[in-house]
């Protein structure tokens, strides 16, 4: 049985989203909906400003909190690769899950459109799902969260496990340049122009991403929450870091009599972003 | 009380049932109008951070209040306080109409409620609070009726009640500490997570149940305190008021504890307490919610003047919902690794669709309470 793993060299990462739209289009999701994200911030203040990003999929934990208060079973962890799946059937969306994971990585469609126009308007499902693009892949497990989810249910990452888990047994490494193993790798990982993602299995000694993790210290983010993440990160300090959680907030520094000096780094830009997409939704 | 006063008494009972009916139907028809054509869209929630909202603070209030009832009804029969014999039918059966009003609530807001029914129990979810919480307010549900059932038998008496009312303790106690539980094991939010939160919400609990023991007393009797039996004027005026400054001096430690340490902490969450402090609501909370009717109860002008005890009660009422408002969006309020798009601070405004489930469960509550008041005679023990 593999533990199916993903390794991130932010020294490599460009920040392109080719893995954000891929993992869209490959597993039909929706505006908002970004399993596979890429969060952009910026440290520091004018004018030693650095623009980063920080490519952010499910980390598919090997102890992970959304599985521990799922009190319905609903989000599992597959004991056959690692993965962390939804079962779109015994969900009741309830949302603890969503309260429970540190790292964001887990939706709830039913709320507002995150655009206009709503697209779930544009292409309504007949049979109870949230939507019906004119263009989908085939692959629909509900019971592995796999496929366009019902209402009224949390969605989440699959690492592609409609690909994953048709790979040969044994396999260390699921690499894109291998031509007779390409279709099984993530969707993320597959289009990754810099080949900035590694995937393979962290219980292989020999695979690549366990060589990866040793030679160049891969670390896992929020460690110290005790999910232990199942994807790692790379950073030799050239380019994006493994940030702080408050590293990717917008700044507003406090003004009260009780506030701590240093209390957040200056991101006015993205405040004022964010006003004005509250403003719209508004 | 003659048979005229009684009369007039289940006149007005009727009416407030009446009311309250009429308000369900209004405010209910147009909350499941807005769930129908919108969805949960109709909620001002979103995937930025902000997942539980208004409807679980009215489900969370609700039940916290119908524990603080039950665990007092269940305390005072433990310990045969029999000065709290007229108020023990009206606490239990309080308790069982704050539930079905917050569990309603609650219906509304998840996304698969008639699954919940049968995935939940039979899921044996052992790791998660939330199994263990339904699994206690099921178990807690039926020794209330089994309580109420007996309280409503005459001829009851206080020992022989004795243990099936500590059974009803600790069924109550279990449902608020793993309410607390649910909230104080996250610990990646630090303005949530804490040891000390299920103590904390039992002490809300009790505060909550005194307080709508003492107004719901009340307006079991319009309001008319010249109606009420001696011996529940007596215990208004002689222990309730002490007990009542008791619970709101420890909620109030609580919450100047809490609010102290976090200004102070410069741990990422703990942010939120700053942007509380610059809020009007807080202090609306803690000097008009919390200190006001401190004072009116603690000076001898006022502990024993119904106008005062009601206002007392009424204000700690809102209090408490303000605080459960606070605590529960306050943990959410920072964005879990959203990106650029997020903002450092989440906002949060319940919408319409949101206020209004409120007052379903008022509504409801109320009417579910007028009706117990009329056919069960709760004030009639005394």
């Amino acid at each position: 049985m593999a533990k199916w793993g993903m390794v991130i060299d932010l020294d490599t990462c460009t920040g392109c989203q080719a893995c954000t739209t891929a993992c869209t289009m490959e597993n039909s999701r929706l505006p908002g909906e970004s399993w596979q994200d890429v969060l952009f911030y910026h440290e520091g203040t004018y004018p030693n400003v650095k623009l980063m990003w920080f490519p952010r999929p499910c980390m598919h934990c090997e102890n992970p909190s959304c599985v521990t208060v799922c009190p319905t079973k609903a989000t599992y962890k597959d004991p056959e690769g690692g993965f962390v799946l939804m079962d779109y059937n015994r969900c009741i969306g309830c949302k603890y899950c969503q309260i429970a994971c540190p790292y964001g990585v887990r939706f709830s469609m039913d709320e507002r459109a995150f655009v206009k126009p709503d697209i779930r308007q544009v292409f309504p499902s007949g049979d109870g799902r949230q939507w019906n693009p004119p263009y989908q892949a085939p692959q629909d497990d509900p019971g592995r969260g796999i496929g366009i989810q019902p209402h009224g249910v949390v969605s989440k990452c699959t690492f592609c496990y409609h690909k994953v888990s048709q790979a040969p047994a044994g396999v260390a490494d699921l690499d894109e340049d291998v031509p007779e193993l390409k279709e099984y790798v993530p969707a993320c990982v597959r289009v990754c122009p810099p080949k900035a993602r590694f995937f393979g299995d962290l219980d292989q000694p020999q695979s690549t991403v366990n060589r990866l993790i040793a030679d160049k210290r891969g670390v896992r983010l929020k460690d110290e929450t005790g999910n232990k993440p199942q994807v790692y990160y790379l950073s030799g300090g050239a380019t994006a870091a493994v940030p702080s959680l408050r590293s990717m907030a917008a700044a507003t520094v406090p003004t009260g009599p009780f506030s701590p000096p240093q209390r957040a780094p200056d991101t006015g830009a993205i405040a004022a972003h964010s006003a004005d997409w509250t403003a719209d939704q508004a | 009380m003659n048979i005229e006063q009684t009369r007039r008494l289940s006149e007005k009972q009727f009416a407030i049932m009446f009311a309250a009916l009429c308000g369900l139907l209004v405010v209910g028809g147009i909350v499941i109008h807005n769930l129908a054509v919108y969805g949960h869209a109709a909620f001002n929630l979103d995937n930025r951070g902000l997942f539980w909202g208004l409807p679980i603070i009215v489900y969370d209030y609700f039940l916290l209040t119908s524990t603080g009832l039950a665990m007092i009804a269940a305390l005072a029969i433990v310990f045969n306080a029999e000065e709290f014999r007229p108020v023990l039918k009206r606490a239990v059966w309080l308790a069982l109409a704050g539930l079905v009003g917050g569990v309603a609530v609650l219906m509304l807001e998840l996304g698969h409620p008639l699954r919940a029914l049968w995935a939940i129990p039979f899921s044996f979810a052992f790791s998660s609070p939330l199994y263990w919480k339904v699994m206690a307010v099921s178990f807690y549900v039926v020794s209330l009726l089994l309580l109420l059932w007996r309280l409503l038998t005459p001829g009851w008496t206080m020992p022989a009640l004795r243990t099936h009312a500590l059974i009803t303790l600790v069924l109550a106690f279990a449902v608020t500490a793993i309410a607390g539980v649910v909230y104080g094991s996250q610990s990646f939010r630090p303005f949530w997570a804490s040891g000390d939160i299920p103590v904390a919400f039992f002490f809300e609990s009790l505060l909550g149940g005194l307080a709508f023991i003492y107004f719901f007393s009340y307006l079991g009797y319009a309001f008319n305190p010249a109606l009420m039996p001696d011996n529940l004027r007596r215990l208004f005026d002689e222990r309730m008021p002490a007990l009542l400054s008791l619970a709101i001096f420890i909620h109030l430690l609580f919450v100047l504890a809490r609010l102290t340490s976090g200004l102070y902490g410069n741990l990422e969450g703990l942010q939120v307490w700053q942007h509380l402090a610059r809020s009007p609501l807080l202090y609306l909370e803690l000097f008009v919610g919390l200190l006001l009717p401190l004072v009116l109860l603690m000076l001898p002008a006022t502990r024993t003047r119904p106008w005062a005890q009601i206002l007392a009660s009424l204000l700690v009422m809102n209090a408490l919902l303000i605080a459960r408002f606070e605590y529960i969006i306050g943990g959410q309020l920072v964005p879990l690794f959203k990106g650029a798009w997020a903002p450092d601070l989440l906002h949060y405004a319940p919408s319409a669709t949101e206020w209004l489930l409120l007052l379903v469960a008022i509504f409801l509550s109320n009417a579910v309470n007028a009706f117990g008041e009329m056919r069960l005679h709760l004030g009639q023990e005394a």
